[in-house]
């Protein structure tokens, strides 16, 4: 019988930087097609864990596989990742922020992303420094889901974002996610707004999983949203 | 190809304002000693510092440009967006060096450019002691060119020099330096081992080569290319060295 292919399989992942050890042998599975949410605090792990999937940091140890496959460039190819840090070149239009990240990726979808622009209310014609800190994670995340994508990661998309922003940013990628597609991964520590959006959740914390499995199965096993949830197993 | 124009074009556009900045302060210059020659205050050799002062200047500056291109992925943050990129590394190292040899080209373009309008009778005066238009055409493309190899060697050791030093956490300033120096040890002995597998090309001579003859100069350089070609095989080494490092070693800040 065959295995059914995983988007993402990690398993005993460890990273130390200089004497923190960020991760401490973690192992995590993505079924294609499902939305998980990454649930920690500041420092537990999320944006290394999600970092060393994508290739900006090395794991000292541990496998990650994307689509069955070992990282490489071409997977790279076939991840959208929106980081928690600010990467966009402050001195660009959106139109040209837009122009530019097309020209790399083959998933580009051009039609998906007037629509996206106009549904996050962004100016083409305006200059990301001139944009909100809002108005900025809002193109960020347009720049990954322009994308047909078959793994999409998002660290941090709500962070120290205003309520407005953050609404129409969940509104979004309910709107653009296919499942039949895609499958994705949001880091985050908040629960609340977002919790709808969830198939699956994994709390980290200080580089270990304390709890992870289906939304609902845990919901119904502990008798409590994945918000209060959250709440007890980080107070 | 595409993407690597993308990349070329983003890097051009990033420094288009240090780049109209200097060109203007070139031709203000200039344009000053224009008018101090014309009141009489300087002598017409002002003229030859006017021009030479870009000239001198500008390979450090783009020198410390190619060094600031990178630092600034880095502390803007838009290293995160290179890195993710699915293109070979040696491709966005390349894309950087040829922005700074562009504009490099464009800061000569501006100087010769200014040149001839501001100092046009001093440039007459030159060119009529000079064979001919074809033979300043000639010589200037060679020194443009060899100025052009020497800078674009350098710019690698700068890049690689960076991508190193990104690589660890601690003294990334003293592990900068010790790359560029190890790098061009490592340059000089690979042309020092490799000079006798070039040994039967023929050594050149430059007053042939620009023709010196022709203002009846006696003085006689020669270049060794048998030396010279492992050299510039290791630097091409370095250049893919950086790439591979840049694609899969170099991490972000935790």
């Amino acid at each position: 019988m065959s295995k059914a292919i995983q988007a993402l399989q990690i398993r005993n992942l460890r990273k130390k930087y200089s004497k923190v050890e960020a991760l401490k042998g973690v192992d995590l599975t993505l079924p294609q097609g499902e939305i998980w949410a990454l649930l920690g605090p500041n420092g537990s792990g999320k944006s290394t864990l999600l970092k060393c999937v994508v290739g900006l940091v090395k794991a000292d140890g541990g496998e990650i596989e994307i689509f069955g496959d070992s990282p490489s460039r071409r997977r790279k190819g076939q991840i959208a990742f929106v980081p928690e840090v600010e990467n966009l070149y402050r001195w660009m239009t959106v139109r040209q922020a837009v122009d530019f990240t097309a020209a790399f990726y083959a998933d580009w979808d051009g039609a998906r992303v007037a629509g996206l622009l106009e549904f996050m209310g962004l100016d083409q014609n305006k200059k990301v420094s001139s944009l909100s800190k809002g108005m900025r994670a809002r193109l960020k995340l347009v720049l990954a889901l322009a994308r047909k994508a078959p793994l999409l990661l998002l660290d941090e998309p709500f962070s120290g974002i205003d309520p407005a922003s953050r609404d129409r940013i969940v509104e979004g990628i309910v709107r653009q996610f296919k499942s039949e597609e895609q499958s994705m991964i949001i880091s985050t520590h908040a629960v609340g707004d977002t919790e709808q959006l969830f198939d699956g959740v994994v709390f980290l914390d200080e580089g270990t999983i304390n709890l992870q499995g289906n939304a609902e199965d845990l919901r119904n096993q502990y008798g409590k949203s994945i918000n209060d949830l959250f709440k007890e197993v980080f107070a | 190809m595409t993407r690597f124009f993308r990349l070329l074009r983003k890097d051009l556009q990033a420094s288009l304002l240090p780049l109209g900045f200097l060109s203007g302060i070139a031709l203000i210059v200039m344009l000053f000693t224009r008018v101090r020659i014309s009141m009489g205050s300087w002598p017409n050799e002002a003229a030859l510092a006017a021009v030479s002062l870009p000239l001198v200047f500008l390979p450090l500056w783009l020198l410390w440009q190619s060094f600031q291109t990178l630092r600034i992925e880095w502390r803007e943050d838009t290293v995160y967006t290179l890195l993710v990129l699915p293109l070979p590394g040696w491709k966005v190292m390349l894309a950087k060096l040829a922005a700074i040899c562009l504009e490099y080209t464009i800061l000569l373009a501006v100087t010769a450019v200014g040149a001839l309008i501001f100092f046009a009778p001093q440039v007459q005066q030159a060119m009529e002691n000079l064979p001919s238009l074809l033979w300043v055409i000639r010589n200037f493309s060679l020194v443009y060119l060899f100025s052009l190899g020497v800078l674009a060697s350098m710019v690698i050791f700068v890049q690689l020099a960076f991508v190193v030093s990104k690589m660890v956490g601690r003294v990334q300033g003293l592990i900068a330096i010790w790359t560029l120096f190890l790098s061009s040890w490592f340059v000089e002995v690979l042309g020092a081992l490799m000079e006798p597998l070039f040994r039967w090309i023929p050594v050149l001579s430059l007053d042939r080569l620009f023709r010196l003859d022709e203002l009846r100069a006696g003085i006689v350089f020669e270049l060794n290319l048998a030396s010279e070609i492992g050299s510039w095989l290791g630097i091409l080494a370095l250049f893919v060295l950086t790439g591979v490092l840049f694609e899969h070693f170099v991490e972000v800040s935790g």
